[in-house]
């Protein structure tokens, strides 16, 4: 499916968890400066429940459809732990690579559809 | 007469040395013997192992033209200073998701594991141990989700196929 008259947006999502314990997190999104290359992909559907064109926005109200939405994407895990006289600490930290996605935002719904 | 004690001396010298001979030829025998033992005892050694190995890792040998499913089960836990239970089971589902990937990441691609013990005195004064895993997973599902008392399992799987490796 074709998104005319979409914008091109980079996005990337990271999270850490430490000590089995939800950290912090950190959503980037940024107009694309230039011309993204590749496919779209499957894209994602939001249906808003108000009008806005803040994607932002839309992200954070969606969040649980799209961290679902972005592991099919694939996910940079980086874990690391530390064991010292039996003391255990771990840090995990759970990142989408920068990707390019065209959006397309209505009065009802954003489709966003990474390109590849 | 000298010359009669000097040849009986000289035989008796042979005589012993082809004795030693005689007796060492054996030893040569056994030892070879034994070595052909080894020979033969250490192939079949070999064999069990390597079918012990084969029958532990039969079941998660990704083979061509077939899939191997992974399932793994990841561990949140939600932080005390959470807003409302809502909250807490979203942290914690976040932090038990990552989790399961980096369970699939474990089992998938390997741990890279770093021991360091520091001994003085003939006593362990510190002994430190690092884990680190770093990888890119795709195409995991989330099979079920559960809380309780503040702990979220998250059952996870991927389905691997050889395609997926091949280069």
């Amino acid at each position: 499916m074709a998104l005319f008259g979409a914008q091109e947006y980079l996005i990337s999502y990271r999270y850490v968890v430490k000590d089995a314990m939800f950290y912090n997190e950190k959503l980037y999104i940024a107009h694309s400066m230039q011309k993204c290359q590749g496919v779209e992909q499957e894209p994602l559907t939001l249906l808003l429940k108000r009008p806005t064109n803040s994607l932002r926005q839309i992200i954070e109200e969606h969040q649980e459809q799209f961290l679902s939405y972005i592991q099919t994407l694939g996910i940079d895990i980086d874990h690391s732990e530390k064991t010292m006289n039996l003391q255990n600490s771990s840090t995990t930290i759970f990142t989408l690579k920068t990707t390019c996605f065209k959006v397309d935002i209505n009065d009802n719904f954003a489709i966003i559809a990474p390109l590849k | 007469m000298k010359y009669s004690l000097l040849l009986a001396a000289l035989l008796s010298m042979s005589a012993c040395a082809s004795n030693s001979m005689v007796q060492r030829a054996p030893v040569t025998t056994t030892i070879s013997s034994e070595v052909q033992k080894v020979e033969v005892v250490n192939p079949v050694e070999v064999v069990s192992k390597h079918e012990t190995k084969k029958s532990c890792m039969g079941q998660n040998v990704l083979k061509e033209n077939a899939t191997l499913r992974v399932d793994v089960v990841g561990q949140g836990v939600a932080p005390m200073n959470t807003a409302s239970p809502a909250q807490a089971y979203a942290l914690a589902k976040r932090a038990a998701v990552a989790d399961a990937y980096r369970l699939i990441a474990e089992k998938v691609k390997g741990v890279y594991v770093e021991g360091n013990d520091l001994i003085k005195n003939m006593m362990v004064q510190r002994s430190t141990v690092r884990t680190s895993v770093k990888a890119m997973v795709r195409n995991a599902q989330v099979v079920e989700t559960n809380f309780k008392d503040g702990l979220c399992e998250v059952e996870m799987e991927i389905v691997l196929s050889h395609a997926d490796f091949a280069q």
